[in-house]
């Protein structure tokens, strides 16, 4: 790993993630204070499974279930995803596309070392994001009243940073492996989202529920870190991913041409 | 034991399909030399330096570049040259200071006093973020970056792009130094004016395949030739047009330029069946030695 590929990295995309992190804190704390006021009165909606589903389960009466739907299902991991897909995108590809890569590679770094340190960057980028989350949590269920231990906050926000792992690692490895920026954060994106239908819609299928665990989200939101708690089962697998991803992008630089 | 050519190319190829590419060098620079690599947008120059940095791997052939093969030894060259790309780019947001400090820290051992004493022989703004710079000055920070570890070898992709006359004069002296200094310099151009004073060799490159490596002082002898000659009235261009090695042939009232290959025999004797007032050589046009191979027809 390279230490000034790392440090360069985290000065131009660490403002985005704070931002980002701050806009959580920001948001968490929001819901939180809404949930006493009308959290009861909206109770459980009587939505068909699917979107019940899509939702987190839409339980709005309780605050564990207020922000499973509020913040674990969709807000949470579209802000961190959106984080690390972009800044995945934009340290390999964009920079590729833009004609730094070139001048850079032309200095004594190997390629697998810069990826590395790349992608070591989006993972401390997503760590500030989780932390934000994490904060906001906290911040945000006292506002609405508690309910939720600390632990299983913590628990969102681990799954959560694992989540942001996977999906930036395949940002850099689509962005590594073609020098497309389009390629790199579309396709991510796109798998993200498909996760999240599969995740939601597949267990309501009979015999496509099996599907549910070729999604990140299973692994992330699955066994609903809010109410159970960390599970180490999804956090290796996402962390698993994350590492074979990423190798795959060192694989893919290092064999083809700088496309500029 | 003899110092290996700075670089050698063998057969080296990039095939891009439909034409495009690089096909079949084979090319010496030795070291302690200031070689010019010339060719029109598109003839391959990029593809050649890019090919001997290792951003991009030959489709068939080898490059050695200071004794070193450049796919396998690619990490010790890159340690021992300096490259400034064509299309140079940094990030925009970024002072050139941090940039430089940045490029700095990849490579190890840079002496700042050696990198200030370029930013201030450039006059280069380091101080400003890169996207409020000019093409000019952001061309200064590429040649800092290039030079600044002293490397044996320079390989400059279109150094001179953007530079005001000033900086192209200080950017020439530099090379005359490092060239002093038996460090060699590989520079590519689109045209030969901004290369001529400081190259010592040549080569001309078109459509990706080699035309000519040689001296300047060969170049010259296969240049056309231009006699300027006053006549008392009017003559007939084409009857200087149908001389043998006569290549151009331009009437303005009673003068004629005639430009020519070979011997001025024909041209003269030509002239001579009418009253001549006065014959005057026309300034060889160096830029005519490049053109002149740029359109051959024959691809040595």
């Amino acid at each position: 790993m390279s230490f000034p590929v790392t440090k360069i990295t985290l000065r131009l995309r660490a403002a985005a993630a704070v931002s980002a992190a701050a806009g959580l804190i920001a948001v968490m704390a929001a819901v939180g204070a809404l949930f006493p006021s009308v959290g009861h009165t909206i109770g459980t909606l009587n939505v068909p499974k699917s979107v019940s589903n899509l939702l987190g389960g839409a339980d709005y009466g309780t605050i564990t279930g207020w922000f499973r739907s509020e913040i674990a299902s969709i807000y949470g991991p579209l802000v961190i995803g959106a984080i690390a897909i972009t800044g995945a995108a934009a340290t390999t590809a964009a920079e590729e596309e833009d004609r730094i890569l070139g001048l850079v590679l032309a200095q004594p770094i190997r390629r697998p070392r810069l990826v590395a340190a790349k992608a070591t960057a989006i993972a401390a980028i997503v760590l500030i994001v989780a932390l934000g989350t994490w904060i906001g949590l906290i911040v945000g269920v006292a506002l609405g009243g508690g309910g939720i231990t600390l632990a299983h906050m913590t628990a969102l926000a681990v799954q959560l940073a694992f989540f942001g792992f996977a999906t930036g690692a395949l940002a850099i490895a689509l962005g590594a492996g073609t020098g497309r920026r389009s390629l790199a954060s579309g396709g991510a994106a796109a798998v993200a989202i498909l996760g999240w239908l599969i995740n939601s819609f597949a267990p309501l299928v009979a015999g496509l529920d099996w599907l549910k665990y070729l999604s990140p989200f299973y692994y992330y939101a699955g066994h609903d870190p809010l109410a159970h708690g960390v599970n180490i089962a999804g956090i290796v697998v996402l962390g698993v991913l994350s590492l074979v991803l990423t190798a795959g992008g060192i694989v893919g630089i290092e064999r083809r041409d700088l496309r500029a | 034991m003899t110092a290996p050519p700075a670089i050698a190319t063998s057969g080296l190829t990039k095939d891009y399909g439909s034409g495009r590419g690089l096909f079949g060098l084979d090319l010496e620079v030795s070291g302690g030399e200031v070689f010019g690599f010339l060719g029109p947008n598109g003839a391959g120059k990029s593809t050649t330096m890019r090919l001997l940095v290792d951003l991009i791997k030959p489709t068939s052939g080898s490059a050695r570049v200071l004794g070193l093969d450049t796919v396998t030894d690619s990490l010790e060259i890159r340690r021992r040259i300096g490259f400034l790309p064509g299309d140079l780019a940094m990030y925009a947001k970024l002072t050139g200071r941090a940039m430089l400090d940045y490029l700095g820290e990849l490579r190890g051992g840079v002496d700042a006093r050696t990198r200030d004493a370029l930013v201030e022989r450039f006059d280069a703004d380091i101080n400003r973020p890169i996207h409020e710079l000019s093409t000019g000055n952001r061309q200064k920070l590429g040649l800092v970056q290039a030079f600044m570890h002293e490397p044996e070898l320079m390989i400059l992709d279109e150094p001179i792009a953007g530079l005001d006359p000033l900086v192209q004069q200080s950017f020439h002296a530099l090379l005359g130094e490092v060239s002093a200094q038996g460090r060699t310099v590989f520079l590519s151009s689109h045209t030969l004016s901004e290369v001529e004073r400081v190259t010592q060799r040549l080569a001309i490159l078109r459509e990706g395949r080699l035309v000519v490596v040689d001296s300047l002082e060969n170049l010259r002898k296969v240049a056309v030739q231009r006699l300027e000659i006053e006549f008392a009235e009017p003559v007939d261009p084409g009857e200087f047009r149908a001389l043998h090695g006569v290549t151009e042939v331009h009437a303005d009232g009673a003068t004629l330029t005639v430009g020519f290959e070979g011997s001025a025999d024909a041209v003269v004797k030509a002239a001579a069946a009418h009253e001549v007032l006065a014959v005057r050589p026309r300034e060889e046009d160096l830029e005519d030695i490049f053109l002149h191979y740029y359109r051959s027809e024959s691809v040595a």
